[in-house]
């Protein structure tokens, strides 16, 4: 294995989780196309691996490139029909009998609802990602991001308690 | 009534699927597939080019003013068009995803402002264009075709014509709303 394959499969074992995760927030918890979306995301990260240079934490770097990408593929036809998953669930929610499955998908849905920079704000918030390295991912000042990770935690826990999927 | 910090501990527990073992390395079996894919289109663009310039030769188009001109503006059209796209489609492959997500959206909005000035300049040109190329073809075509067949070539055109605008339609509705999404 060349030195560059082991670094990327170091790489990907260990933000595969986060990655995926915050995938999904952008395409209402479907799994299959997060997967997709996540396999995308780790191309990206292959294909530009030679030019990270420890400037920022490797991590950093990595969701940098999961928001990035997100945002670019979503303009592919099969994540706009990311919606009839929502659809999907609407229909089978009297079969979900986890109350925390069911509140998860809340989130996924009030998520769904912000606009896409509010959207990868609260997705690396909700990953427990410091707010200085949401602030150097995102590209605004530490401040700024103090103020907006605030005014969408509260949006969005409101939505959660009052809004159903329906 | 949950609090965001509540909310967030059940965001991060949340089960996960185990990381796939030979992950890695179907990514790098992906990217070489990729590779060989645009390789491919590259030579099949090529082919289709040569067989055009092969068959204007072939039928001594050269020789009629009319069809030479006709000829012109239907390859010209689809050329123009087929370069724009393929000059589209490299600039967002080269966009740098490692930018600051701020940098990154605004890109992506020229990239999409962009788009729509072909969309709806240049695209109506090539249109135009290609229409003109075939309407001066016809006159050919009559000569030398049977009555049953040009009527199926200036039929099929049509239903050509009408599927490809409304495709066209499509893809620029789609962007539309894209650029309106990243606005937000």
């Amino acid at each position: 294995m060349t030195e560059k394959a082991s670094q990327f499969e170091a790489i990907y074992r260990a933000n595969y989780h986060k990655v995926v995760r915050i995938c999904e927030g952008y395409v209402n918890g479907d799994g299959p196309l997060a997967n997709d979306l996540t396999q995308e995301v780790f191309i990206k990260v292959w294909e530009h691996l030679h030019t990270f240079r420890n400037e920022s934490n490797i991590s950093t770097w990595v969701y940098r490139i999961t928001v990035n990408t997100c945002l670019l593929e979503l303009r592919k036809k099969k994540y706009t029909k990311a919606s009839a998953h929502l659809e999907r669930i609407a229909e089978a929610e009297e079969d979900l009998t986890s109350t925390k499955e069911n509140q998860l998908q809340r989130m996924h849905n009030c998520i769904n609802k912000l606009p896409k920079e509010s959207r990868s704000i609260i997705l690396l918030e909700l990953e427990g990602l410091p707010q200085i390295e949401i602030a150097k991912i995102i590209g605004v000042s530490h401040e700024a991001i103090r103020v907006r990770v605030h005014r969408i935690k509260q949006g969005l826990t409101k939505c959660v308690q009052h809004e159903n999927i329906r | 009534m949950k609090t965001f910090d509540e909310l967030k501990k059940d965001w991060q527990g949340q089960s996960q699927p185990e990381v796939p073992q030979d992950g890695p390395n179907r990514i790098i079996e992906k990217i070489t597939f990729l590779k060989m894919g645009q390789r491919i289109t590259n030579i099949i663009l090529s082919i289709t080019a040569l067989l055009l310039i092969g068959f204007f030769f072939y039928v001594a188009a050269y020789n009629y003013r009319t069809v030479t001109m006709g000829l012109f503006l239907m390859v010209g059209a689809l050329t123009v068009r087929i370069v724009l796209e393929a000059i589209s489609i490299r600039n967002i492959k080269k966009m740098d995803v490692t930018e600051d997500a701020v940098v990154f959206r605004q890109r992506l909005l020229s990239y999409y402002k962009q788009r729509q000035k072909v969309h709806y300049l240049v695209t109506p040109i090539v249109i135009l264009a290609y229409c003109i190329g075939f309407l001066m073809l016809l006159p050919s075509f009559k000569a030398s075709l049977s009555a049953g067949f040009y009527t199926y070539i200036v039929v099929s055109s049509m239903v050509l014509l009408l599927v490809l605008g409304l495709f066209i339609i499509k893809q620029i509705r789609k962007e539309l709303s894209l650029l309106r999404e990243l606005k937000d």
